[in-house]
């Protein structure tokens, strides 16, 4: 193999330009002069109690250690079942689905827009005929599960839902996630189908349907990793996530709920990214930020409220495609930042992910990845082991207060759904994806293998998981034969009641589930729904 | 020889709406000079190259990270012949595996770009073959 | 005709494109108009092959500060005037950025509702060395787009600078577009600005503020704010994005339309901006006769130096040059 020379290298200062990751100037040592006394006094408490900057329980790992959960999903839903059953197999405690595109959407398989990404990037599901496939065989009264579905996520998970009834577990029983957060969508992501204010309905919808059937369930979990992948800095990610939290609170709160009932199964969802200090600190200051408004501003008196509980994934975007390799010692950084940061539960990136769908041996090193960390290098033994350090302080602090920052600029524009009408959030992470752009150009910022340390006669040696084109075939036949076999009278019933009902105030989540009983599928509720709250259309910032 | 500006067509096809790269290009590419066309997301091959022959532009360039880059390339690829465009550059990037960048590329798709790539890479890439075309067409 | 009015850019354009922009090839329309826009010695060329086919449409300026919504607004139109039986052209002009030449052109996502609609053809256009709210080729692109056969042309401005000036130049209505809720309302009240308009839009008015903006229109045009000598400028409110009020705005503007033919001032407006391109070209093919006979701008722009320095007066030098250059009319037939 053919190397470029040895490149030297006399001082970091001449191939970084020293900041951290989002550009954030550090100093070179960090002393007591560098924080306050509330930095280490009642800003910092102690494990498990307010103000929660030190975690969530007063043991953290000792007591419950994170739940392993790798996100998985592709082709149809009988495939996933199979990865489902593979990563169960191999010691991991939850599971997270990955639906394809035209499901995030809301369209069915056979639409025409759905043409060629059937089973591409996740699983297939049109009706709760593949929601009986994907969990087959499945305990789901034991094994927690989450699913990553925003905008048409209240009728995939009464498609959920409809699969429990029918294998006769008691919705109070189920404990998950379902993602359901939409105002990334907007702000990120850009998977949306109706404008803000019914997919906001939805959500509240679904907050009191849960509060009372399904209790266990977090309902949402809002997301700062997309608004971190589409080019955000680690304190635009920690304030327009934490800001679309209080939000979804505000909304339900005038939608006539009281905050205690609905505020603790509110869950979050952050990304690792490779600073390593910079990462821990926004974790630690997410959990004060959020106690402090929940408990000072919306007057929660339940201490559950007050609980900032998140997923945290390694961050796809600091992977490459050279040498993809090296991408297990990143995302082996990234996770202990997530560790070390208090997550509840932790997705590892695989390898090969910026080269296409992971295969089963890089699911499996992540895994693998994630229990070196808990079971062989002691930090999970101990409980915010960095407390107290005056950089990790320092910087909590600081981005505690560039977040406070963006809440006074967002609540100046009216609040957050006006201000991502008028492309704020949008604008602030376009400018921040192509400043991190500038500083990989012009060599300010190092990506190991890209930009440095290059091979130039690199050749790719790891599987690359295809997708077959033949489930896009498969998947459409199975919903022409579902479409003729179901009890199409009820169908046409349930979506009817469904249209009426959209048009009151009444919540929404039971007509869902009648419709997912009969089989109605995604992209049939989906239209139904367009007919009563439109469309959104595009508003491109930059 | 002054050239004038070069005019590309920037467009995310079908369901995916990771435009991050799509717009960090655009506007490298505008920082390079060029004249950018954004169509945005859940564009269509119809739609993109109903575009590209009113702008008459000088290449396409789709952002693709869904895993559905061979369909939405090949169509577009096949529209381009059919409405008279052919001779016009098209490219983009995505996560595209090199086995499927090879397939394209022997249906007269331009390189593909990934994650890692300078923008600054992909500007001097179109206008290399801008140039070159223009200059073809001139003799 | 002479040497510089030849193009120098490019392959000239060959029978075939004409005979495919003839045929309603929209390919060639696009070549044609890329022609008109990359290389002005191709200009008289162009409009050689154009006449016969222009001075019956219509040509709507469609301005007003950036982010009151106009592409949105263009859009809606277009599909009512197309409605209406027309075909409509668009051009649409974005501000090229001064220090790198590049520009970013986002019209035609907010015009998403008019892809596949063949009675629309619609071009993006970055403004250049165009010093206003238009490219220098707009009139020129619009004259391509008038001879393909649209019977409506609307040009949207970048919004800025002196854009209401430049559009009433080559526009024969000149919608105003503001929206409630934002200071640039009364901004353009106060720059005069509204004596462009023929219409004035205020847009988004799903937004507050929008009667107390129709209020003080209509207050401003009571004291006489609006175009000289001609009557009350209507005010009209839309919601493009909900298409609301624009079958009004489709319905003024093709009224606003016919009054311009019958009166006759549709003509009389032809014919001062015909007068004004004939003006225009030979004041160019001049000023490029006297640069190649004696190289004037290097001379003025020594003199300038030495002026700047002395503090003297410019005109000695004026009329000595004056003097020195003489046109001699030497057939006169040539300038009937």
């Amino acid at each position: 193999m053919a190397m470029k020379p040895p490149v030297t290298i006399p001082h970091l200062s001449q191939v970084t330009d020293c900041t951290t990751l989002s550009g954030r100037p550090v100093l070179s040592v960090y002393g007591p002069d560098d924080v306050f006394a509330d930095d280490l006094g009642d800003s910092l408490g102690r494990p498990g109690h307010y103000p929660y900057t030190r975690g969530v329980h007063e043991s953290m790992y000792r007591g419950k250690l994170w739940t392993m959960r790798q996100f998985a999903g592709m082709g149809t839903a009988a495939q996933t079942n199979a990865r489902f059953r593979f990563l169960l197999n191999r010691g991991q405690t939850g599971l997270s689905t990955a639906f394809d595109n035209p499901t995030l959407y809301g369209w069915d398989s056979d639409d025409p827009i759905s043409a060629g990404e059937v089973g591409k990037t996740g699983v297939a599901m049109d009706s709760l005929a593949d929601m009986e496939r994907l969990f087959d065989g499945i305990p789901l009264d034991r094994v927690s599960t989450s699913m990553t579905i925003n905008a048409p996520a209240a009728w995939i998970f009464t498609m959920f839902l409809a699969n429990a009834e029918k294998r006769g577990i008691p919705l109070a029983q189920l404990r998950g996630t379902l993602q359901n957060d939409i105002l990334k969508e907007y702000i990120a992501q850009k998977e949306w189908i109706f404008p803000p204010e019914p997919h906001i309905r939805l959500i509240t919808d679904l907050f009191a349907f849960c509060a009372e059937h399904v209790p266990q369930w977090n309902t949402i979990s809002i997301s700062g990793y997309h608004i971190r992948e589409a080019g955000a800095t680690a304190a635009q990610e920690l304030a327009f996530t934490l800001m679309d939290g209080f939000t979804y609170v505000e909304h339900a709160v005038a939608a006539g709920m009281s905050v205690d009932d609905f505020a603790p199964r509110l869950s979050f969802f952050f990304n690792a990214h490779i600073d390593f200090f910079e990462e821990i600190a926004k974790l630690r200051a997410a959990r004060r930020i959020w106690a402090r408004h929940m408990k000072e501003r919306y007057g929660a008196k339940n201490p559950r409220s007050w609980l900032c509980r998140f997923h945290v994934q390694t961050a796809g975007c600091s992977l490459t495609a050279q040498q993809p390799e090296v991408n297990i010692v990143r995302t082996a950084i990234e996770a202990l930042a997530g560790v070390l940061g208090g997550c509840q539960s932790l997705h590892t990136n695989s390898m090969d992910e910026a080269l296409a769908l992971p295969s089963d041996k890089a699911v499996e090193i992540a895994l693998r990845t994630q229990q070196v960390i808990a079971f062989e290098s002691g930090v999970a033994s101990v409980a915010d082991p960095l407390g107290g350090s005056y950089y990790v302080e320092r910087l909590t602090r600081e981005l505690e207060e560039e977040a406070e920052s963006y809440f006074a600029k967002i609540r100046d524009l009216g609040g957050m759904v006006p201000a991502i009408e008028r492309g704020f959030p949008q604008q602030e992470l376009t400018r921040s994806a192509y400043e991190y752009q500038r500083a990989l150009s012009e060599r300010r910022k190092m990506q190991v293998g890209v930009t440095e340390f290059t091979n130039e006669n690199e050749i790719l040696e790891i599987p690359i998981l295809e997708i077959d084109e033949s489930v896009e075939t498969n998947q459409i036949s199975a919903l022409r034969v579902l479409r003729e076999s179901r009890d199409n009278v009820a169908v046409q019933d349930s979506l009817d009641e469904l249209e009426r009902t959209a048009r009151t105030k009444e919540n929404l989540v039971p007509k869902l589930l009648s419709c997912s009983r009969v089989y109605c599928t995604e992209g049939e509720i989906t239209r139904r729904l367009i007919r009563v709250f439109g469309e959104y259309r595009e508003q491109a910032f930059f | 020889m002054n050239e004038h500006p070069i005019k590309v067509v920037v467009a995310k096809p079908g369901l995916d709406g990771h435009d991050r790269g799509a717009k960090v290009v655009a506007r490298a590419l505008v920082e390079a000079g060029m004249e950018v066309v954004y169509l945005g997301l859940r564009q269509t091959p119809e739609s993109i190259v109903a575009a590209a022959v009113e702008e008459d532009a000088d290449a396409i360039g789709l952002s693709v990270l869904s895993g559905a880059h061979m369909p939405h390339f090949t169509k577009v690829k096949a529209l381009m012949d059919t409405e008279g465009i052919g001779d016009r550059l098209l490219t983009g990037g995505g996560i595209i595996p090199t086995k499927d960048q090879e397939t394209l590329s022997a249906l007269g798709v331009g390189r593909l770009f990934g994650p890692g790539d300078d923008p600054s890479t992909i500007a001097e890439y179109i206008k290399e073959r801008v140039y070159a075309r223009r200059a073809a067409e001139r003799n | 005709m002479a040497e510089s009015m030849r193009s120098s850019r490019g392959p000239s354009l060959t029978p075939q494109l004409w005979e495919r922009f003839l045929g309603g090839e929209r390919r060639a329309c696009a070549q044609v108009i890329t022609k008109v826009e990359n290389d002005p010695d191709a200009v008289p060329e162009i409009r050689d092959r154009l006449s016969g086919r222009l001075g019956r449409a219509i040509r709507i300026g469609i301005t007003g500060p950036p982010g009151v919504g106009k592409s949105t607004l263009t859009s809606a139109l277009a599909r009512g005037l197309a409605d209406g039986g027309n075909r409509v052209g668009i051009v649409a002009v974005d501000p090229s950025s001064p220090f790198t030449g590049g520009a970013f052109m986002g019209d035609r996502i907010r015009m998403d509702a008019l892809v596949g609609d063949d009675r629309v053809f619609m071009r993006s256009l970055a403004s250049r060395a165009g010093q206003g709210g238009l490219a220098p080729s707009t009139a020129g692109v619009a004259d391509v787009l008038e001879a393909f056969g649209m019977d409506r042309i609307l040009i949207e401005t970048v919004g800025v600078g002196q854009a209401e000036l430049d559009v009433m130049a080559c526009a024969d209505i000149v919608v105003l577009v503001l929206q409630p809720s934002t200071g640039d309302a009364i901004q353009s009240l106060k720059s005069g600005i509204i004596e462009a308009a023929d219409v004035v839009v205020v847009n988004k008015a799903d937004l507050p503020g929008v009667e107390m903006l129709l209020q003080s229109l209509r207050f401003a045009f009571s004291l006489g704010a609006g175009r000289p000598g001609t009557n009350a400028t209507p005010i009209l409110a839309t919601s493009a994005q909900a298409s609301e009020g624009i079958g009004e705005l489709v319905a003024e503007l093709e009224s606003q339309a016919s009054d311009l033919v019958d009166s006759g001032r549709h003509r009389e407006m032809r014919r001062a901006r015909l007068e004004n391109e004939i003006r225009r070209a030979i004041q160019t093919h001049l000023w490029a006769s006297l640069e190649r006979a004696v190289g004037a701008s290097a001379k003025i722009r020594r003199h300038a130096e030495e002026l700047t320095l002395s503090g003297g007066s410019p005109y000695p030098f004026i009329r000595r040059a004056c003097a020195a250059t003489q046109v001699c009319q030497t057939k006169e037939e040539a300038w009937q």
